[in-house]
């Protein structure tokens, strides 16, 4: 081959407006089998979910209704629904900070890398894989009937599903972090202990803070619904007030929820924003 | 030269892809003696260092700080003999979040082990001392600011104040001036001699560059392949002889 051929051929085609080479037949069969398969899973979702665009279409008189029987919001409804309200706060309040303070050790040891060992991170990982499967009003079903109806069994339900959450955020947050600092007391004969609470914390604050602080928005979110199985908060008096037929009562109620999400997201949403 | 304060004998160490980094070296440093470690990037100089405190474990050898020796120790008794020798790395890895005041006294975290230090209290004693080890390295003026907002010269005062915290008898600077502006690497070099010097302390010193090597190191030593290939006072040495040493 001449030198000019070469350069041709280590630099791509000669001729610019030449056609690109077609794909392979196997690989064009290849993607139409992925979109084939693809349309199938779909359909089976459809078709099992049974949606039914017709049933939509003839309930929405239906749905209009019980809006229009829910208005205006009663603005009776308020006084009690104050306790409810304070209630559903502290279950999402106690619950996050229990969990935090009980995810930032096992986070430490569930850290691959620098804090923790070995041995320990893949129990702790999978104990928390576990924790955070079970949905948290499963555990609120399994708590209600461990101590009994009521807000306790909220915030155990809360507690336990936010520490298999926050172990498994907290754990990746210590191994993504700048070791150097870390590193730089271990070389100085600091205890891993040492290193942790000097070196780790104080760079970690603002992530675990924030993720905290995101626990809490969904926990808070979380607690609304809790009263339905019984473990306290707002969500009970919910579920009253629709059962009795009181649509304008719960209409005041989850204009209530709707402030209280809203509060808590802006705020913590700033308190976020101060910590960085 | 008298005792030394650092004796390294038939250090070795093989990474696991194959690499030699370390190849029987052997070197001394002696109290108010400033050694500029020399040598082609991959000759072994970081991993030297990274040996001598234990954060690489070396193959064989023996490291010996005054009279303790350091390899084969474990657990309390390595991390009480890490006291004694303190890394300044090429980056000053301090904590972002904490004042450079903070940042000084954690470097003596190691003589208060215990459940309070344990939990992030630092002891005022060294804080107060972290104070006058900041006015010794000419940098007091920093002592309340937090470390992210340092400049590269001023963080490197703050972790050669912190490796001051540490009261140890040997420092070792992993390129303590790599990421410095002239001005500021020769301020440093400056500093680093006159620790040695005063505090009688022997500062064993990576470099990249030959010409700060001679200009205020003590002794120079220059390592290739994991191996010394010279090792000589700075006044006996020709700089032809470091050419492409860096």
């Amino acid at each position: 081959m001449s030198r000019a051929a070469q350069g041709r051929t280590t630099q791509g085609p000669a001729n610019p407006s030449a056609r690109p080479t077609r794909r392979s037949l196997p690989r064009r069969l290849g993607r139409w089998l992925v979109v084939f398969v693809g349309l199938l899973v779909l359909g089976q979702a459809l078709v099992v979910a049974e949606v039914d665009p017709r049933a939509l279409v003839e309930g929405l008189g239906g749905g209009a209704r019980l809006v229009a029987d829910g208005l205006p919001p009663d603005p009776a409804a308020l006084p009690s629904a104050g306790l409810a309200v304070l209630q559903t706060v502290d279950i999402a309040l106690v619950a996050t900070v229990v969990a935090t303070l009980l995810a930032i050790p096992f986070g430490a040891a569930a850290a691959r890398p620098r804090t923790g060992g070995q041995l320990l991170s893949a129990p702790i990982r999978a104990v928390a894989a576990f924790l955070r499967a079970i949905p948290d009003l499963v555990w609120a079903l399994v708590f209600v009937a461990a101590v009994g109806l009521g807000p306790f069994a909220g915030v155990l339900a809360l507690t336990v599903h936010s520490l298999g959450m926050l172990v498994r955020l907290f754990a990746e947050s210590i191994e993504e972090m700048d070791g150097g600092p870390a590193e730089a007391l271990l070389a100085a004969g600091a205890t891993r202990a040492q290193v942790f609470s000097h070196a780790v914390v104080p760079e970690l604050l603002p992530t675990l803070g924030s993720l905290a602080l995101y626990r809490l928005e969904q926990n808070v979110r979380s607690s609304l619904v809790l009263g339905f199985v019984g473990a306290g908060g707002i969500g009970f008096q919910l579920l009253s007030a629709m059962e009795e037929f009181q649509y304008r009562q719960a209409s005041m109620l989850l204009l209530v929820l709707f402030a209280l999400v809203t509060v808590f997201e802006l705020g913590s949403a700033r308190v976020r924003a101060a910590l960085r | 030269m008298s005792q030394p304060l650092l004796g390294i004998t038939g250090l070795s160490k093989r990474y696991p892809n194959g690499t030699q980094a370390l190849d029987s070296v052997g070197l001394r440093v002696g109290a108010g003696e400033l050694v500029a470690l020399l040598g082609p990037n991959g000759s072994g100089k970081s991993t030297l260092l990274r040996c001598v405190v234990r954060l690489v474990e070396p193959d064989s050898g023996s490291v010996r700080v005054a009279d303790t020796e350091l390899i084969g120790l474990r657990g309390g008794s390595l991390r009480r003999a890490r006291t004694g020798v303190a890394l300044i790395f090429q980056q000053a890895r301090l904590v972002r979040r904490r004042s450079a005041l903070d940042n000084v006294a954690a470097g003596a975290l190691a003589h208060h082990p215990g459940p309070r230090t344990a939990l992030g209290w630092l002891p005022p004693g060294e804080r107060a001392r972290a104070a006058v080890l900041l006015a010794r390295v000419g940098a007091s003026e920093i002592a309340g600011q937090r470390a992210d907002t340092l400049s590269g010269g001023q963080a490197q005062r703050t972790a050669i104040a912190r490796a001051l915290a540490q009261r140890p008898a040997v420092l070792l600077a992993d390129e303590p001036v790599a990421n410095l502006d002239p001005e500021a690497a020769a301020a440093t070099m400056a500093l680093l001699r006159e620790l040695a010097h005063t505090e009688r302390l022997a500062v064993l010193c990576v470099l990249h560059q030959p010409a700060l090597a001679l200009a205020y190191a003590d002794r120079v030593v220059l390592l290739n392949r994991g191996r010394v290939v010279l090792d000589r006072a700075c006044s006996d040495t020709d700089p032809a002889a470091l050419a492409g040493a860096g």
